[in-house]
């Protein structure tokens, strides 16, 4: 049921980015679609009941530096947390990208809407 | 473009540099609890944002201009890129954490342990944090005089 969810966000994210005509909608739809595809990433190393996957000093046995096997068992998966801070990452820089291009074309063009942009000239 | 109210200025100068001391511990802590090199940034360059907005783009360039944040963008990078080399010369592969091997394998759940995460931290951190500041300042730079102008 949440992937279903998560489909929907995606879902909702795409009509905003097809449909819409202003390019301002079009990157907070394209965005929206990226934080749907982060949210599935990071629920599919979820289980109910997970604790955060942070060492803390009660869990480790500490005479020879082992994890506790209970701790291993009880938290979710470290792998997709650390994969979608590197996709955040690379979406604050393409949401940089397509600010500055809206910016610029609004300089030259004067408008945000794109069937008004039809000219090809540089 | 002097900036905000005088209670925006005012609530901004106290609470500016708690922001930067919030990122600083984020940045320095964060091989052993949450957050990190870019969370940590990302507060750092956000307490610089606040200045920006609450004082004004000029005031902000006074206290931290455009080349220095450049520079420290590139320190950052090349910091990076250097710790990577040093575990290549040092322990023989790319990015291994030679100080917590060979030399200084420290107390665990100490401030100063775990080798190289803490530098490559508090690398990332002013990477991030350079280059997020000089992005949100650029993008407030270029403003369009009289939009349409050019228009035919």
């Amino acid at each position: 049921m949440p992937y279903a969810l998560c489909f929907l966000l995606f879902m909702i994210g795409l009509y905003c980015a097809v449909v819409k005509k202003n390019m301002v909608k079009i990157v907070i739809g394209i965005m929206i679609m990226e934080y749907a595809v982060n949210l599935m990433l990071v629920m599919l190393g979820y289980h109910f009941g997970g604790v955060m996957p942070i060492v803390e000093r009660d869990q480790m046995i500490s005479a020879d530096g082992q994890i506790a096997a209970s701790f291993i068992s009880a938290s979710v998966d470290p792998l997709p947390q650390a994969l979608v801070l590197t996709a955040i990452v690379i979406s604050l820089g393409s949401l940089a990208l397509l600010i500055s291009i809206c910016i610029r074309t609004y300089e030259r063009y004067g408008t945000f809407d794109i069937t008004d942009i039809r000219r090809l000239k540089g | 473009m002097k900036g905000m109210s005088l209670i925006v200025k005012t609530i901004g100068s106290w609470v500016k540099m708690l922001i930067f001391v919030f990122g600083v511990y984020i940045v320095l802590f964060g091989h052993l609890t949450p957050g990190g090199g870019f969370a940590g940034g990302v507060i750092l360059a956000s307490s610089y944002i606040l200045l920006m907005l609450a004082f004004g783009k000029e005031q902000a360039q006074k206290n931290l201009p455009l080349s220095l944040v450049s520079r420290l963008d590139c320190l950052g990078a090349i910091l990076f890129v250097f710790i990577a080399v040093i575990g290549l010369a040092f322990g023989g592969a790319f990015f291994v954490n030679f100080l917590h091997r060979q030399y200084w394998p420290g107390e665990p759940f100490a401030l100063i342990s775990a080798g190289i995460i803490p530098l490559s931290n508090i690398v990332i951190g002013l990477k991030v944090g350079a280059s997020l500041f000089m992005v949100v300042f650029i993008l407030s730079i270029f403003r369009p005089e009289s939009p349409g102008d050019k228009k035919e």
